[in-house]
């Protein structure tokens, strides 16, 4: 149902971008070299070894991290002799010095004819190794586009899917009044993050609007206030809206079959809600959300009443 | 246009269509109306696609998010009996470049 999902490749320029922020990141040379620049390899890796020579396992594919120990070695070189060793750094895809320090003057002429693109981050080079790693498997990590509209209610990702017109926006805008956050209207973007979790944002350009039929397009935190959005939540379950008549066999009436969705290769919890006229459906969605929770606390309520049902019965054999 | 598809199996025949998006702003708020209003007169599922991402031609905010600039290629799929019907309904919208220009 869902089509096959993506990793992005990224570019040197894209990691720029993510982690101008993020990693203190700003250009020391060749900005213009990082556009179109593909980075095959999604790792860090500090070149010590092969700058001091060792060539045999260089992981040059990988963006390269000079810290003081790389700067402090090359230092203490002689003028020629350095020039040759950074020169080993032709092929990599970019490169990134760690503590603000300022491009030494042999470094920029090597580097204006290499067009190496070379970065420089604030951070101390074990902090910018570990976020860096982060941001960058963030980045690449598998994601897709899914139909459906996602909430997070009291602390619980909720994505609801169904046929369009069925209701799921009109659900989410009750449930915004009650004080919940949309994360994203319609359409979701699910990403597996370096964790193996599974996160849900809206697609950047329509993330703060909504269509309510017979309205028309609203602007969420507008009329709601910033606390009714939310750029990112963890996916804990789906509630797939359907009408009543259609496939009643699969609506669980105890909670005992737990059914899941593959998202990712990550197992999602799943429910079907039948969809019927006089039904309270944005209350039902808010209950599911706090059973799942519940569940996640490792409480559920079907589970502990079959076991009290089942050890009364004994008794009465 | 040119590569119409059609697989027809027993219950619901699949049609394919490319358009280019014409008019010069592209698939913005009022168009991204036209095509659900026209889609939604129809009972077969369609999706539009664009650089591999498909959405449902039935939901507005589904397709700002394709964001069809001028001169994007796009395909229309439509699933189920009257998608021959669908497709070239939602192409026609694209060829009138959706009343604009």
């Amino acid at each position: 149902m869902w089509r096959i999902a993506e990793s992005p490749r990224i570019t040197v320029a894209d990691f720029f971008e993510a982690g101008r922020q993020a990693l203190q990141l700003d250009w020391a040379a060749n900005p213009d070299a990082a556009v179109g620049r593909e980075i095959t390899e999604v790792a860090l890796n500090r070149p010590g070894l092969a700058l001091a020579g060792f060539m045999r396992y260089f992981a040059y594919r990988r963006i390269q991290v000079l810290g003081l120990a790389e700067m402090t070695y090359l230092g203490s070189l002689p003028a020629a002799e350095r020039i040759q060793r950074l020169k080993t750094l032709a092929h990599v895809p970019g490169i990134v010095m760690s503590r603000g320090r300022r491009l030494p003057g042999y470094f920029q002429k090597v580097f204006a004819d290499l067009r190496v693109p070379v970065m420089r981050t604030h951070l101390v080079t074990g902090h910018f190794m570990n976020a860096g790693t982060v941001l960058m498997q963030n980045l690449t990590s598998p994601r897709i586009r899914v139909p459906g509209t996602m909430i997070e209610i009291d602390g619980v990702g909720v994505l609801l899917e169904g046929e369009p017109g069925i209701g799921k926006s009109e659900i989410a805008l009750a449930l915004i009044k009650r004080g919940h956050s949309l994360v994203a209207d319609d359409t979701t973007v699910l990403t597996r993050d370096s964790t193996g979790t599974i996160q849900g944002s809206a697609v950047p350009i329509t993330r703060e609007h909504m269509e309510i039929r017979g309205l028309g397009i609203i602007h969420v935190p507008g009329l709601f206030g910033v606390a009714s959005m939310r750029d990112g939540m963890r996916l804990d379950l789906i509630i797939r809206m359907q009408k009543a008549a259609v496939g009643a066999d699969d609506i669980d009436r105890t909670g005992l079959d737990a059914q899941f969705r593959d998202v990712l290769g990550v197992p999602v919890p799943l429910i079907a809600v039948p969809v019927a006229a006089g039904r309270d459906l944005t209350n039902v969605v808010e209950v599911a959300a706090l059973n799942q929770r519940m569940k996640q606390m490792g409480r559920d309520a079907a589970r502990e009443l079959d076991e009290k049902l089942k050890v009364a019965l004994a008794r009465k054999d | 246009m040119d590569s119409d598809k059609k697989t027809t199996t027993a219950s619901a025949p699949a049609v394919a269509r490319d358009v280019t998006v014409l008019n010069r702003y592209g698939i913005h708020a009022r168009p991204a109306a036209l095509l659900v209003k026209a889609a939604t007169g129809f009972a077969c599922e369609i999706l539009l696609e664009k650089n591999g991402v498909k959405v449902n031609a039935k939901s507005i905010m589904g397709l700002l998010t394709l964001e069809g600039n001028h001169g994007a290629k796009l395909k229309i799929h439509a699933t189920g009996p009257d998608a021959a019907a669908a497709v070239a309904a939602l192409a026609d919208l694209f060829e009138r470049k959706f009343f604009e220009d």
